[in-house]
């Protein structure tokens, strides 16, 4: 039998079963001292992981309030106050945005237009909001049932409508399928398909709305009531979106009536620098609290350590008598604590991927949110890294004592 | 007397007390074993056996002198060096026997092959388990340390001494923490083994009947060592009507 020089995978695969041989022969030991690490872990993993949802969440959020990225958004007021001619103003509007060939613009009538409808209770005004299709792509709009408006719905006879969750509740819940239509009295007089239904937001979410297109709602009233504001949006590549702002803007005033205001301004959450902090405050307060957890199973590691090392100095001892290099022990012991640690993490990691991958636990937590994003793999990256980085902390420390045994003093007896 | 395996030259050591004066353990020691020697050494408590074995084990460094490992000095060797050294060329059976808490008799006897490289590492699992059937032992090898006898623990220190085929065994009052009987049987198990694989064997005994087995005789006094005459010691205590030297 031959015991070569040279390379040889014997020390490292010989240090690896050596640590995990002392986790086996110490496993209460090294599971008492892990839970503090486990745990850490696994608040640590939630935390970012949940910052990723709820990231998604007020993404999605946003969508739906400021447009996409992209969006940049056109008031126009009336210094004097007096009406606007809404209808000229588009032909403006129109006149040039040919030039510039959005994919996407939308006009829209938000918070300023009531209409009288038929509900189980009587006649009732309901909040109106009015947009052209493409609204509903720049905003990401989704729906649980139906679908939502779409251009060629402007040239039906009598114009589909989109309503809110809560007051398709407060309509019977009526199932799509079955055709149910929304009654309007007075200018609106008529039928109106519901043909699709917005989401709630959160069981909290009791907006009642109907949504129509502007073009319908001009067809069946004929005019805007004079309260009516309407803004414009248009979808724009985010590249491009603050050189082309300006010019935008410049070439709207110009030939406009010089009673009008026109301002022009991004509207979607990436432009809006609020956003992002809030979203980074709540990951590094928490994130700040997982690592005091983290530290805490650190130094509660390394002191079981140091007190397991006085009893194995003399075992330390008979090893190096065996040939165990200092290096070889030094590195056993600190493998032996990234091992566990590792172990430890992976276990925590594990739980809280089981737990929020769990469709009933996200939509607990995160009311509203509509694409579930798979369980985030920077969340599980993060607690790994975390993991190792402590297992190495906590095992130079009682590697070092280990390093310093002096042979003879540890099996003299 | 064949190539010498190991060899002290004029080795003396000296060590500082925690009062600041110095201990002189052991003076101008000459000691060579050749490969396949026996070779027992007595002497009292305190006298340096212990000290000395460590040094021809490369586990202590002398103050003065020189130990050679197959003609060549050590005194150059870097720690690392020396612990792959005393891993390839050692095998140590303690008084105390020494064998690591809470793990099974294979797991005790795995312990130097782990530290090997080669047939030695990758095969460690197989190797133990003959040499543990070697010392009768076959039957207990999930056995831990408490729940074998005292005589069953050293030879489990002596399969484990033996495994990785050194070419010198160092036990340190092998017998010491046994019975007359078992002493007896662990002793002459040792000297099988040993001289089956063809390596040298130094002794440290209180035990004139152990040190007995020895071709060689070698008394250590207040750290000097001598040649013993073991017939004088025997007649000496049979006179004092003890056993051992004391
Ligand atoms: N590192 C040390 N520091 C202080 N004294 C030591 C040291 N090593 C050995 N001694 C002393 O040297 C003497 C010889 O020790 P040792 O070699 O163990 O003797 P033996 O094994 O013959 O009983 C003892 O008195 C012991 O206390
Ligand atoms: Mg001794």
């Amino acid at each position: 039998m031959s015991e070569r020089r040279g390379f040889s995978a014997a020390p490292l695969v010989g240090a690896l079963s050596d640590a995990w041989n002392e986790i086996r022969v110490h496993r209460l030991r090294v599971l008492l001292s892990l839970i503090g690490i486990g745990v850490a872990v696994a608040a640590l993993t939630a935390v970012v992981a949940i910052g990723e949802y709820q990231k998604q969440l007020t993404a999605e959020q946003s969508d739906r309030y400021g447009g996409r990225v992209a969006t940049l958004t056109m008031n126009v007021g009336s210094s004097d106050g007096s009406p606007i001619d809404w209808a000229k103003l588009d032909a403006h509007v129109e006149r040039v945005s040919e030039r510039y060939s959005f994919s996407r613009t939308s006009r829209l009538v938000d918070g300023t237009v009531n209409s009288p409808v038929q509900m189980p209770e009587g006649v009732t005004p309901v909040l109106t909001r009015l947009y052209d299709a493409d609204y509903a792509v720049i905003h990401r709009m989704t729906v649980i049932e139906g679908r939502t408006l779409q251009a060629s719905d402007a040239e039906l006879l009598a114009p589909p409508v989109v309503i809110t969750e809560y007051m398709w509740e407060l309509l019977g819940s009526v199932p799509l399928s079955a055709r149910p239509t929304l009654t309007m009295t007075g200018d609106l007089a008529g039928t109106y398909p519901i043909v699709g239904v917005l989401p709630k937001e959160g069981v909290w979410d009791t907006n009642v709305r109907v949504d129509m297109l502007y073009d319908s709602y001009l067809a069946r009233a004929g005019a805007l009531p004079n309260e009516a504001s309407v803004w414009r949006e248009f979808w724009v590549p985010p590249e491009i979106v603050n050189d082309l702002a300006p010019v935008l803007a410049m070439d709207l005033r110009a030939g406009l009536d010089p009673s009008l205001e026109l301002s022009l301004s991004r509207s979607d959450w990436a432009s809006q620098p609020g956003y992002a902090d809030s979203a980074l405050v709540f990951q590094l307060v928490s994130g700040a609290i997982a690592g005091l957890v983290l530290l805490l199973g650190a130094l509660s590691l390394v002191n079981v350590q140091l007190v397991a090392m006085r009893q194995r100095i003399r075992e330390i001892g008979v090893r190096r008598s065996f040939g165990a290099t200092s290096g070889r022990v030094f590195t056993s012991v600190l493998l032996e604590n990234l091992v566990a640690t590792t172990v430890a993490g992976v276990v925590g990691i594990m739980l809280v991927v089981l737990i929020m991958r769990s469709e009933w636990v996200v939509d607990a937590m995160f009311q509203g949110l509509q694409d579930t994003p798979p369980f985030p793999f920077g969340a599980a990256l993060a607690g790994l890294i975390a993991s190792v980085v402590v297992g190495a902390l906590a095992g130079v420390i009682p590697a070092l004592v280990a390093l310093r045994v002096k042979v003879i003093d540890a099996i003299r007896f | 007397m064949t190539e010498s395996l190991v060899a002290l030259r004029d080795v003396s050591k000296s060590v500082r007390l925690p009062d600041d004066s110095m201990l002189q353990i052991l003076r101008g020691v000459d000691l060579e074993v050749a490969a396949g020697d026996h070779v027992s050494i007595v002497g009292r408590s305190g006298s340096g056996k212990t000290t000395l074995l460590n040094i021809l084990g490369l586990l202590d460094a002398p103050t003065e002198g020189e130990v050679l490992v197959g003609g060549e000095s050590t005194a150059r060797l870097g720690a690392g060096a020396l612990d792959r050294l005393r891993g390839r060329q050692v095998g140590f059976v303690f008084q105390q026997f020494n064998l690591l808490a809470g793990r099974s008799a294979l797991d005790n006897v795995i312990v130097p092959l782990s530290y090997a490289t080669g047939a030695y590492f990758w095969q460690r699992k197989q190797l133990a388990t003959e040499m543990l059937e070697r010392v009768g032992l076959g039957h207990r090898l999930t056995s831990t340390p408490d729940q074998l006898s005292g005589g069953e623990q050293q030879r489990v220190a002596i399969a484990r001494a033996l495994v990785r085929k050194p070419r010198l065994i160092l036990a340190d009052e092998p017998t010491g923490a046994l019975d007359l009987d078992t002493g007896a049987t662990i002793m002459s198990l040792l000297d099988e083994v040993a001289a089956e694989s063809g390596a040298a064997l130094v002794t440290i005994t209180h035990d004139l009947h152990v040190a007995a087995r020895a071709r060689r005789h070698y008394r250590l006094d207040a750290g000097v060592l001598q040649v013993a005459d073991l017939d004088r010691a025997f007649a000496a205590s049979t006179l004092a009507g003890g056993e051992g030297l004391a």
